[in-house]
């Protein structure tokens, strides 16, 4: 790069910009209150058009917020992803970013989901009502972590014949449940360009199927920035919103597999 | 973040923080507005960029007016161990003074340009985003503004 160039590179960084504001709250909220549905006179047949159906609606303004909170923190925090998001979805509680670049997968390590517990005991220190798969029965093990207001819950299922274990998990299923309308942006996704994303609807309800090629998942800290020790690889998931809750399917099947685990989800006998 | 390189191409367009604070909140709303419209694979922050431009070139059109630039250098925080001898100092103080004061001289579309690239470090596609113009026409913009940038310093020079 030329001299000039560079002393303006460096000008640049040295420069007094006005403090941000705090634009993400302010437009969440002009969202949210419907400024976008209510254009100036002689403008609103136009702009109504475009307005999507009201559930994804609120997708879309927890994707926008997330957009615009979040889009370049995991990039500051993981060396190697370096580029812009190429693709964004949303969902209340986790939202998916596909980047070009992703950043060196961490070494695989045991997961921790808390303290076990049986599945009564989950029951009774959660904030919300814990599903589970009637498809697959009870779990083989149930932990509860408990630091996340209103808990979070993980129901883990060993492999069986036609469910064998996911290499991230070892597991046949991972089934983990949070209050999502308490964690919008809880946990997120860091896919790359070969893996298959897919916004669909289970039950009626949004959800988002995530299949295939390298990706990651991750959780959020209160700052909103990635927790670096919480990154690791995952297999297919399916994420998906049941109320207040999400929920979130890890294992090594398919689609069709998935779809039909996450049809059986009924609160747990005796709730 | 977006918010923070949104908000400050506005401010770059407009030359005021209230009126780049509202380009920005009104290119956030519309952006989710148009967000089911976005080509999927296309890279997220020109198009994104491109909104935020419209609002601040619309807010100077409806205003009739467009403030100035006010290019100012931060207070220096020197990391520790990093302290240039007091020649070396006075060299780069000097140098930055001589570029702000060649910077002010120049047209705002000039100015407009260099900002974009240099200072907010835009990829050459954001850089023609933020500028309105085709990506081939960015080179040679800037490649213009320089020129002129480079005559403005020997001229304060002289």
């Amino acid at each position: 790069m030329p001299e000039l160039e560079r002393m303006l590179t460096r000008l640049g960084r040295e420069l007094e910009y006005p403090p941000t504001p705090d634009l993400a709250r302010r437009v969440a909220g002009r969202v949210r209150a419907g400024a976008a549905a209510t254009p100036p006179e002689g403008r609103s047949r136009a702009r109504r058009r475009i307005l999507p159906p009201a559930s994804l609606r609120r997708a879309l303004v927890l994707a926008l917020v997330a957009l615009l909170l979040l889009a370049g923190t995991v990039f500051a925090a993981v060396p190697g992803v370096r580029d812009a998001v190429l693709e964004f979805f949303g969902i209340q509680g986790a939202t998916v970013e596909r980047r070009a670049q992703l950043p060196e997968p961490p070494e695989l390590r045991p997961l921790d989901l808390g303290g076990r517990v049986t599945l009564s005991e989950a029951a009774a220190e959660l904030d919300f009502t814990p599903l589970v798969p009637a498809a697959l029965g009870d779990p083989d093990a149930v932990y509860v972590r408990r630091e996340l207001p209103g808990g979070e819950l993980s129901l883990a299922y060993r492999p069986r014949p036609g469910l064998p274990a996911a290499r991230t998990t070892r597991l046949a299923l991972l089934a983990s449940e949070f209050r999502g309308d308490l964690h919008p942006d809880l946990v997120g996704k860091l896919a790359g360009p070969g893996t298959r994303i897919e916004q669909l609807q289970v039950g009626g309800r949004p959800a988002i199927w995530i299949e295939g090629a390298q990706h990651f998942f991750f959780y959020r800290g209160p700052d909103g920035n990635l927790i670096e020790s919480e990154l690791r690889l995952a297999q297919n998931v399916l994420l998906i919103e049941r109320g207040r809750v999400l929920v979130r399917l890890e294992g090594a099947f398919d689609r069709g597999r998935a779809l039909e685990i996450a049809h059986s989800l009924a609160p747990s006998p005796g709730e | 973040m977006h918010q923070t390189i949104a908000f400050r191409t506005a401010w770059v367009i407009t030359g005021s923080a209230a009126d780049a604070e509202e380009a920005a909140q009104d290119a956030f709303v519309k952006a989710h507005a148009a967000l089911p419209r976005f080509r999927t694979g296309a890279p997220f922050r020109p198009w994104l960029l491109t909104i935020v431009a419209n609002e601040a070139r619309n807010r100077i059109k409806a205003a009739g007016r467009r403030e100035r630039l006010a290019l100012r250098v931060a207070e220096e925080r020197r990391p520790g161990g990093a302290v240039p001898s007091p020649e070396a100092a006075l060299l780069v103080s000097e140098q930055r003074e001589e570029l702000l004061a060649a910077l002010g001289r120049l047209s705002h579309a000039d100015r407009e340009a260099i900002a974009c690239r240099y200072f907010l470090e835009l990829s050459e596609a954001e850089t023609a985003a933020a500028l309105g113009c085709a990506r081939g026409t960015v080179k040679s913009r800037l490649s213009r503004a320089l020129d002129r940038l480079r005559s403005q310093m020997e001229a304060g020079d002289a």
